[in-house]
C-alpha cells in the first residue's frame, strides 16, 4: 500500500518534467501543423525578421519595455546560433516578466469592472500576479487562486475578479467562464444562447458555484477596503435592497420575477458534473477550479490568447469567445499546443519560449490580414499597452519612473504619472486588436503633455541634453537615438533628412530636441514590429 | 459690420458647395445674436457663419448606458402592480402622461417624440449597446460603423476642423467608432464636459511646432514600407486632425466657461448637463453628431430610488438643451435621440429593482422636423407587450438616417468590397413627421 502511494507521488512529480516537450522540437511540430493546416503551395510566407526587429519584439513581448543600445548591439553582433532563445530564455527569468503579463491580467479584469471603486484592488492583483508569474506557478493555480480568492482585496490580489464585478453572482460567473475558459457563456443567463449549445440552465448551474460569496466595506481606523467574502451561514433574513450571499443559488423566473425562482444545482456545463446543495462555499469553488482546469478549453483559451498576443491573431477569431461552436483556422496547431500546455503542467513561461521560438512568430510584420487572406504568413505590428509605452518612453531617455505605483497600498492610479498616461492610452486588451485604434487625445498627450515634453528638455533625469553634449558627431547622435527609441539603426534616407535639418541653421540642441520628439511622436515608437 | 468680412463669410459658405439663401443667413444671424445676450455683434456674425458652414443636419445623441426603467421615464403605468411607486405627470401636451421623475421634461412635450413600443430580442449589455449604437448585431469579420460615424461620414463637414464625431462621458465598450470607415469616422471621446480636451496646446512656438510635424512625417516612412502601411497611414490622419483642431477657433466650443452664467445655470448641475450644454456649443461649431452618455441606469437593485436620482440628473439639462436649441433656431436642423439599450422588466424583482427587458422598452425623439406632443406605440396594461405599431431596431434606425436626410439603403463597401446598407430592412417610423 505505502510502496503504491510513494510510487503515485513519484509519478505524480515526475509527470509533468516528463511530458514538458523541448519548446524548441515543438516550436517545428506547431509550424508545421499550421503549414498543414493553413498555407497551400502558392501561400507566399514573409521572411524571417532581421535582428533588430525580433530583439525589440522580444522585450515587448516578454517584458513589457524597450531595450537600451547596448542591448540592441550585442544581440545584433552575437554570431551564436541560438541567440534568440536565449534571449527569450533570460527575458523570462526577468522580474519585469511577472510584471509585464500581472499589467496586462490586471486590464483584462479591471475593464470589465461594474464599478469605478473596483480600481482599489488594481494594485495588490499586480502585485500578487507578478509574483506568481515569476515563481513560475502553473496557471491552473493561479486561476484556482481568482476563483476561490477571499478576503481584504487589498492583501489577496486573488480577490479581483470578485472584486470588479462587485461580488455578484451571476456577473462573477461570466467573467470566471470568460477568462478561464474563453466562453461566454453569459449570454444564456436570460434566454438560451443563440448561436451556441448552452441552455439557459446551463449559466444558472455554473452561477450555483458563486451564491455564498459577497464584496463587503470594511472600515478600520486609518484606511478604508473592501473584502471578498464566502459565507456557510445564512441565519437571518436578507434586507431589502442589499445583495447578500444566498445558501442556493436560483434561476429567476422570467414570467414572474418576483417568485423565488429555480434553485440550481452547483453542475459544471462542460462536462455536467457537479456538487450537492449544501455544499460550503470553500468546497464548491475549490471544485470548480479543479473541473475548470482540467478541462480542455482551459487550456485552449490561454493558448489562444497568448498566441494571439504575441503572433498578432489568434487561432480562433476572438480571445474570449471560444469553444466547440466556434471555429478555428487551424484546428491541429491549436490542439497540439493546447494539450502540450496541458502536459508542461500548465508551465506559461514554457509556452512563451515554444511560441517565440515557432517560425509564426519569428516571421516579419505585415498589415492585418483582410478576413479572406490567409492567416500566420506574417507576424502582426501590435500598437503597444498604455505600460509598454510608458516603460519605452522612460527607457529612451533613461528616465527613472516618477511616484510608481506602491502595490499593496494604492493610491488612486491617477495619481501617478503612470496612470493618467493610461487614462489616454489604456485598452482592453481582450477586444479585437483591430478595434483598438489610436485616437487624437493620444497623439496629443505625446505631442504635447508636460509629463512627455519634459524628457525632451533634459527634466526628470532625461539623458537626452547629456547625449546632445557629449556625442559631438551628428551622424553617431542620430544613430544612437534611433537606437533608443526604434531599437535600429537609421537609414541612408532617414540620416540625410537629419543632415537637411541641421542644414536648417538652428542649434544644435534644438535640432535633436526635435529629432527626438518626432522619433517618439512616431507610429514606429508606439508599435510593436 | 463691414461688406469685406461679409465677402469672406459667404466664401466659407460656398466652398463648402453649399447654397445659402439670405433669409436663412438673416434669421441665424438674428437667433444667434437674440441668444448670445453678451455678445458682441461681430461674435455674433462669427457664431452665424460657424453655424452657415452647417446647413446641413445634425444629431445629439443621449445615451442611458444600462438600460433606462420606461416604467420610470416616460411610460409609467400608476395604475398597474408593475407600475410600482412611480406616479404619472401631465404634460405640456393635454392626454399625455410621462413620469413624475421628469417634470422638466413634461414642459416641452410639446417638441418631443415619444416611442413606447421599441422591442428587441436583446437583452445582454453588450450586445444590446452594439446593437442599438450600429443598427446591427456583432458579426464576425464586418467591423461595423457606428451611427455616430455613419452620420459623420454621410453629411459631416468634411472642411471642418473639429471632428465630426464627439462622445462625452467616456469609453463605452460596443458603442463603436469609424468601424470600416477608418479613423476619420472614430469619435473623439472626452471623459467629461467639465475638462476640456488636454494637451491642445502646443509646448514649442509655431514654427518649430510645424518644423517637427515635418520632420516626424518624414520619418514615418520607413514604417510604412515595413509592414505599417495602414498603421501609419492612420496615425498621419490622426496627426493631421489633431493638428488641425487645436488650431482652430472652433477649440472655443468646448469651454463652457464662455457660456454666460444665467444659460448654464438652466442646464442645472452635473456631469449630464455639462455634456448636454458642450452638445449644443459643438453643434454650433459645425459638428455632426455628439453623443453624451450618462451611465448607471442598471438598476437591479433599488431601482425606485437609483433611477429617481438618475433622471434627476438629465431631466433638467434635456429640456434645457431642446429649449436653448429651439431659441437659437437650431431645433429644426438638430435632431435630439434620447435612448438606452433595452428597457427594464415590467414586474420588480424581490430586490426592488427591475432586470432587463428589451421586449418593450422606450426612446424619445425631438426636433430635426420630428413632430412633438405626440406618443408613438403602446404596450399593455402591465407593459409586457407591445400593443400597437411595433418598433424594431432597423426602423428606428432607418427613421433617425430619413430626419438627417440620409438615405438609410446607402451602401458603404467594407474592408472587403462587401456592400453594406446604413440599415439592412425596417421602414421608416412615418408618424414622426405627420
Amino acid at each position: 500500500m505505502l510502496r503504491v502511494d510513494l510510487f503515485m507521488l513519484l509519478l505524480l512529480l515526475w509527470a509533468p518534467l516528463a511530458k514538458a516537450e523541448s519548446p524548441g522540437r515543438l516550436a517545428k511540430r506547431i509550424d508545421q501543423a499550421i503549414q498543414n493546416d493553413v498555407f497551400d503551395e502558392e501561400t507566399e510566407l514573409a521572411p524571417r525578421t532581421d535582428d533588430y526587429t525580433f530583439v525589440r519584439r522580444a522585450w515587448l513581448d516578454v517584458v513589457g519595455d524597450i531595450p537600451s543600445p547596448e542591448e540592441v548591439t550585442s544581440f545584433v553582433l552575437d554570431p551564436a546560433e541560438d541567440k534568440r532563445e536565449t534571449l527569450v530564455a533570460r527575458l523570462l527569468a526577468d522580474p519585469h516578466f511577472g510584471q509585464n503579463w500581472a499589467r496586462y491580467w490586471r486590464d483584462v479584469v479591471f475593464f470589465r469592472a461594474v464599478d469605478e471603486r473596483a480600481e482599489i484592488a488594481a494594485g495588490t492583483m499586480e502585485t500578487d500576479l507578478t509574483e506568481w508569474l515569476n515563481e513560475g506557478r502553473p496557471w491552473s493555480e493561479i486561476a484556482t487562486e481568482f476563483i476561490t480568492a477571499h478576503g481584504d482585496v487589498r492583501e489577496n490580489g486573488g480577490t479581483a475578479i470578485m472584486m470588479a464585478q462587485d461580488g455578484m453572482t451571476e456577473e462573477t460567473t461570466a467573467e470566471v467562464s470568460r477568462i478561464f475558459l474563453g466562453i461566454q457563456i453569459q449570454c444564456a443567463q436570460c434566454h438560451d444562447h443563440p448561436y451556441d449549445r448552452w441552455k439557459r440552465e446551463q449559466f444558472h448551474e455554473l452561477a450555483a458555484f458563486f451564491p455564498r460569496i459577497a464584496v463587503r466595506p470594511v472600515r478600520d481606523l486609518t484606511s478604508r477596503s473592501f473584502e471578498v467574502i464566502g459565507t456557510d451561514r445564512f441565519g437571518r433574513k436578507p434586507p431589502k435592497n442589499e445583495r447578500f450571499p444566498t445558501a442556493e443559488h436560483k434561476m429567476p423566473d422570467l414570467e414572474d420575477p418576483q417568485a423565488p425562482g429555480t434553485q440550481m444545482e452547483p453542475k459544471f456545463f462542460l462536462t455536467s458534473a457537479k456538487v450537492p446543495w449544501g455544499t460550503s462555499d470553500s468546497a464548491r469553488r475549490l471544485q470548480l477550479a479543479q473541473w475548470l482546469t482540467e478541462n480542455e478549453w482551459f487550456a485552449t483559451a490561454l493558448v489562444n490568447r497568448m498566441w494571439a498576443e504575441l503572433v498578432g491573431e489568434g487561432f480562433y477569431p476572438s480571445v474570449d469567445d471560444i469553444g466547440p461552436d466556434r471555429t478555428t483556422v487551424a484546428p491541429t496547431a491549436v490542439k497540439l499546443l493546447s494539450r502540450k500546455f496541458k502536459e508542461s503542467g500548465y508551465d506559461l513561461k514554457w509556452l512563451m519560449k515554444t511560441i517565440c521560438q515557432t517560425e509564426a512568430y519569428q516571421r516579419e510584420s505585415r498589415p492585418r490580414r483582410e478576413t479572406d487572406g490567409t492567416p500566420f504568413v506574417a507576424n502582426v505590428p501590435q500598437r503597444l499597452r498604455s505600460d509598454q509605452l510608458y516603460n519605452a518612453l522612460l527607457s529612451a531617455f533613461n528616465a527613472p519612473e516618477e511616484n510608481p505605483p506602491r502595490g499593496r497600498r494604492p493610491q488612486r492610479p491617477q495619481a501617478a504619472p503612470r496612470g493618467r498616461f493610461a487614462e489616454a492610452f489604456a485598452y482592453d486588451p481582450s477586444i479585437n486588436r483591430e478595434e483598438a485604434v489610436s485616437s487624437i487625445p493620444q497623439v496629443l498627450a505625446l505631442m504635447n503633455s508636460m509629463d512627455v515634453n519634459l524628457l525632451f528638455r533634459g527634466k526628470k533625469g532625461s539623458v537626452l541634453p547629456e547625449l546632445i553634449r557629449e556625442i559631438k558627431q551628428d551622424e553617431e547622435l542620430t544613430t544612437e537615438l534611433f537606437l533608443r527609441c526604434l531599437g535600429r539603426v537609421p537609414t541612408s534616407e532617414e540620416l540625410e533628412i537629419v543632415k537637411a535639418l541641421r542644414q536648417e541653421g538652428m542649434k544644435r540642441e534644438v535640432a535633436f530636441e526635435d529629432l527626438a520628439w518626432s522619433l517618439v511622436n512616431s507610429a514606429e515608437f508606439q508599435h510593436r514590429r | 459690420m463691414n461688406t469685406t468680412s461679409l465677402q469672406h463669410l459667404t466664401n466659407v459658405a460656398t466652398r463648402q458647395g453649399r447654397v445659402i439663401r439670405r433669409r436663412d443667413f438673416l434669421r441665424n444671424i438674428a437667433a444667434a445674436s437674440l441668444a448670445a445676450g453678451s455678445w458682441s455683434w461681430t461674435d455674433a456674425i462669427a457664431a452665424s457663419a460657424d453655424q452657415m458652414r452647417s446647413q446641413g443636419m445634425a444629431c445629439i445623441l443621449l445615451w442611458m448606458q444600462g438600460g433606462p426603467s420606461q416604467f420610470e421615464t416616460f411610460s409609467p403605468k400608476p395604475n398597474h402592480d408593475n407600475g410600482g411607486e412611480t406616479k404619472a405627470i401631465g404634460t405640456s401636451v393635454s392626454g399625455i402622461q410621462i413620469a413624475e421623475n421628469l417634470p422638466y421634461c413634461a414642459r416641452v412635450m410639446d417638441d418631443l417624440a415619444i416611442v413606447r413600443s421599441m422591442t428587441s430580442k436583446e437583452g445582454n449589455h453588450q450586445r444590446a449597446t452594439y446593437l442599438l449604437h450600429h443598427g446591427y448585431l456583432p458579426m464576425g469579420g464586418v467591423n461595423f460603423p457606428s451611427l455616430g460615424s455613419n452620420v459623420a461620414h454621410q453629411i459631416g463637414n468634411a472642411a471642418n476642423q473639429l471632428p465630426n464625431f464627439v462622445r462625452i462621458g467616456g469609453r463605452l465598450a460596443n458603442s463603436g467608432g469609424g468601424g470600416f470607415l477608418g479613423v476619420d469616422y472614430d469619435p473623439l471621446v472626452l471623459r467629461s464636459a467639465n475638462r476640456p480636451p488636454d494637451n491642445t496646446k502646443p509646448l514649442s512656438d509655431s514654427g518649430r511646432y510645424h518644423r517637427r510635424l515635418r520632420l516626424l512625417d518624414s520619418l514615418e516612412n520607413t514604417f510604412a514600407v515595413s509592414g505599417g502601411s495602414e498603421i501609419v497611414a492612420d496615425h498621419r490622419k490622426l496627426v493631421e486632425s489633431a493638428s488641425d483642431m487645436i488650431m482652430s477657433p472652433g477649440m472655443d466650443a468646448f469651454d463652457l466657461e464662455k457660456e454666460p452664467a444665467s444659460l448654464r445655470e438652466s442646464y442645472g448641475q452635473g456631469e449630464f448637463a455639462a455634456g448636454c450644454m458642450m452638445a449644443r456649443r459643438l453643434v454650433e461649431q459645425g459638428v455632426t453628431f455628439v453623443e453624451v452618455v450618462s451611465n448607471g441606469w442598471d438598476t437591479h437593485l433599488d431601482g425606485f430610488n437609483r433611477t429617481r436620482e438618475l433622471t434627476g440628473q438629465i431631466d433638467q439639462p434635456m429640456a434645457a438643451l431642446i429649449g436653448d436649441l429651439k431659441q437659437r433656431g437650431m431645433l429644426d436642423k438638430t435632431l435630439v435621440v434620447w435612448l438606452g439599450e433595452f428597457g427594464r422588466t415590467p414586474k420588480i424583482n424581490p430586490r426592488a429593482g427591475r432586470d432587463h427587458f428589451p421586449r418593450a422598452f422606450n426612446a424619445v425623439l425631438a426636433g430635426g422636423g420630428v413632430r412633438g406632443g405626440q406618443v408613438i406605440g403602446a404596450t399593455n396594461d402591465a407593459g409586457t407587450k407591445v400593443t400597437e405599431r411595433p418598433v424594431l431596431i432597423t426602423d428606428f434606425f432607418r427613421s433617425i438616417y430619413h430626419t438627417l436626410n440620409i438615405d438609410p439603403d446607402e451602401e458603404n463597401i467594407s474592408r472587403v468590397g462587401r456592400p453594406i446598407k446604413l440599415v439592412d430592412g425596417g421602414e421608416v417610423i412615418t408618424e414622426l413627421f405627420g
